[in-house]
């Protein structure tokens, strides 16, 4: 009972009436959208049709955003705006947005948005002010006010009466307006809000990201503990053997030969060990991209002509994956390829990273084909969100293109 | 000879100190920092400093950047760079404006001794050491003056590069001393190399390979 009596002041009817004001401002733009759509739709298949649907579709994924600007802080509804569309054309865009279900669904919400936002402001309007001047009517009643827009209101007394329906007004208005939110709210959720599987996808990009990022994490502080661990001992242990050969008499051949062994067999488990190292995580990454891009190339059998054009360094998880498919696509021009030279650039342009390597072989490489290492690297670039392009023709030349996102 | 040594790897810096102690090389100081081996070289004056790539605070190339400081301020002073891995980044740092008492090598060839001892007295004695690992990485630089070369001297090349003498590399190769000195005249004559003393273009045939990089 309390509570029927308190809400016309608890502080959600408030923030509810602010909601409701503020959506109505919101909302007369925004039926901007649903009124072009209804103009572009039936002209889609014309020059001037389709873009215009384009442009409201774009237009109609602000929604969510829009909304969400005073819906988040005031009733604390998660209308996250849509993840940015990923093509990487005007034209791509266009296509993406014309099958993009919240783009659709949000122009829907515009749609009913008008007349809810319409009733609820005006509700909340009427029963608040109107309400306030009943109740108070008996204190600012006099004969001459005769029009209170209430009928049978003729003398002081029956102010009594104008009061009583203004308390009941001003009663049942917030709950009037909370119900309309509900409806609202659940339109929003329905219509706004990314769905359930655009949260899931949502989820696992994040996950993705930390698991990618922990596992650079893991590689780097590996091949720190065995260079700065087992490979200082190895060489500590090596130090040590010298040592003691050094220290053995002429006389003891059999001994001497014994740790001279010791000593090669120390030599080629620093050897093995600088492989694996380089496997896990190129050394010469910590000092940028470029380079190890070029300590590669000079590294490598053929030559090659390296050009990198880059304005901020890339993104830790981006420099290692471009690194590594760089190694495989030399060594892929050099072992299955046969040709005699390459060229790798690397550039970045629109918020992409290029990593373009053309080689001058004999061609027919495709991901499907097994041995070329070609399907690992689409998965590598897949699992950054990127690309790998493949174009090679039979008889050459090859070109590998890898896009990444830059951040 | 006196030597200083700087590497942040306690195990690796008393190792070092200990194997060189016992082939009569006076270890006049042994630092774990940048900071600490550019004082030690002001004060010690050492004949060459034994320098880790990899120390703190950042754990890349204040190694290298040592090293270019110790060369510029004090150019009687030798630098031999110890590496984890191979960069011909910093090889071409180190000699750019110093192609003398400068050496780079893995960490491995420590423990050959001999080669490791035989490089520090190199450098002593004005020259420059590089890891057979480094050469490798050159050779497959694009140049048109190098691919110019026969496998033969390129091979004479890769010695020279790592600062061994004609009759060192006659030996090794099991070549006359008269045909070395002919590949090499071949050599600096394909890499237009124009006439000069002879350490000279020695030590500009090898920058090539590092400018190609």
């Amino acid at each position: 009972m309390s509570a029927v009596l308190l809400a016309p002041f608890a502080a959600r009817t408030w923030r509810e009436m602010a909601y409701a004001l503020a959506s109505l401002l919101l909302a007369a733009p925004a039926v901007l959208v649903p009124a072009a759509l209804l103009v572009a739709a039936p002209m889609a298949l014309t020059v001037v049709g389709l873009p215009l649907l384009v442009g409201v579709l774009l237009l109609a994924r602000q929604l969510p955003g829009w909304f969400g600007f005073v819906a988040r802080p005031l009733l604390g509804w998660d209308l996250s705006a849509p993840p940015p569309l990923s093509g990487r054309t005007a034209v791509a865009r266009g296509r993406e947005v014309l099958t993009d279900g919240r783009a659709w669904r949000a122009a829907v919400y515009a749609f009913a948005k008008a007349p809810l936002a319409a009733v609820t402001a005006y509700i909340t309007l009427l029963g608040t002010v109107f309400g306030a001047l009943l109740l108070t009517s008996p204190l600012w009643w006099e004969a001459g006010t005769r029009d209170l827009g209430l009928p049978g209101v003729d003398s002081r007394p029956e102010t009594g009466y104008a009061a009583a329906v203004g308390a009941a007004a001003l009663l049942l208005c917030p709950w009037l307006l909370r119900g309309l939110v509900a409806v609202d709210r659940n339109l929003a959720l329905l219509l706004l809000a990314p769905g359930p599987a655009e949260r899931r996808i949502g989820e696992l990009v994040t996950s993705r990201a930390a698991l990618t990022a922990d596992a650079a994490t893991t590689l780097r502080r590996l091949e720190r503990d065995l260079h700065d661990g087992t490979q200082a001992r190895l060489v500590a242990l090596g130090m040590t053997l010298a040592r003691i050969e050094k220290r053995l008499d002429p006389a003891d051949g059999d001994v001497k030969d014994l740790v001279g062994a010791a000593r090669s067999t120390v030599t080629e488990g620093l050897d093995e060990l600088r492989e694996i190292v380089r496997g896990i995580h190129p050394p010469a990454l910590d000092a940028g991209l470029p380079t190890a891009l070029r300590t590669l190339a000079a590294r490598s059998g053929l030559p090659v002509s390296l050009s990198v054009d880059l304005d901020r360094p890339p993104p830790p998880d981006a420099a290692t994956t471009l690194y590594f498919t760089a190694a495989e696509l030399l060594s892929n021009a050099a072992r299955h390829a046969n040709a005699t030279t390459v060229r790798l650039s690397l550039t970045s342009a629109g918020g992409w990273l290029r990593l373009v390597v053309t080689d001058d072989g004999r061609g027919g490489a495709a991901p499907s084909l097994s041995g070329t290492g070609l399907r690992g690297l689409v998965a590598r670039a897949g699992a950054l969100d990127g690309r790998l392009e493949v174009a090679s023709p039979d008889g050459g030349p090859t070109t590998v293109t890898m896009s990444l996102p830059a951040a | 000879m006196r030597v200083v040594i700087a590497e942040d790897n306690a195990l690796m810096r008393d190792g070092i100190a200990a194997l060189l102690t016992d082939h009569d090389v006076t270890v006049l100081a042994t630092v774990s920092d940048a900071t600490g081996l550019l004082a030690a070289v002001a004060e010690h004056r050492p004949d060459v400093a034994v320098v880790d790539v990899r120390m703190p605070p950042t754990f890349t190339d204040e190694g290298v950047r040592a090293a270019i400081a110790i060369k510029a301020a004090h150019p009687a002073t030798g630098v031999l760079v110890f590496s984890q891995w191979v960069e011909t980044v910093y090889a071409n740092a180190l000699l750019r404006d110093h192609p003398e008492r400068v050496g780079y090598l893995l960490k491995d060839r420590i423990v050959s001794t001999a080669a490791f001892l035989d490089a520090l007295h190199r450098i002593a004695d004005g020259g420059v050491a590089l890891d057979p690992e480094v050469i490798r990485q050159l050779f497959a630089a694009p140049d048109a003056g190098l691919a110019r070369l026969t496998a033969r001297e390129r091979e004479i090349l890769a010695l020279v590069a790592e600062g061994r003498s004609n009759p060192a590399i006659a030996a090794e190769l099991h070549l006359a001393g008269r045909s070395v000195e002919k590949h090499v005249t071949a050599i600096f004559t394909k890499l237009d190399l124009p006439p000069s003393a002879e350490d000279h273009r020695r030590v500009r045939a090898v920058l090539r390979y590092l400018e190609a990089s």
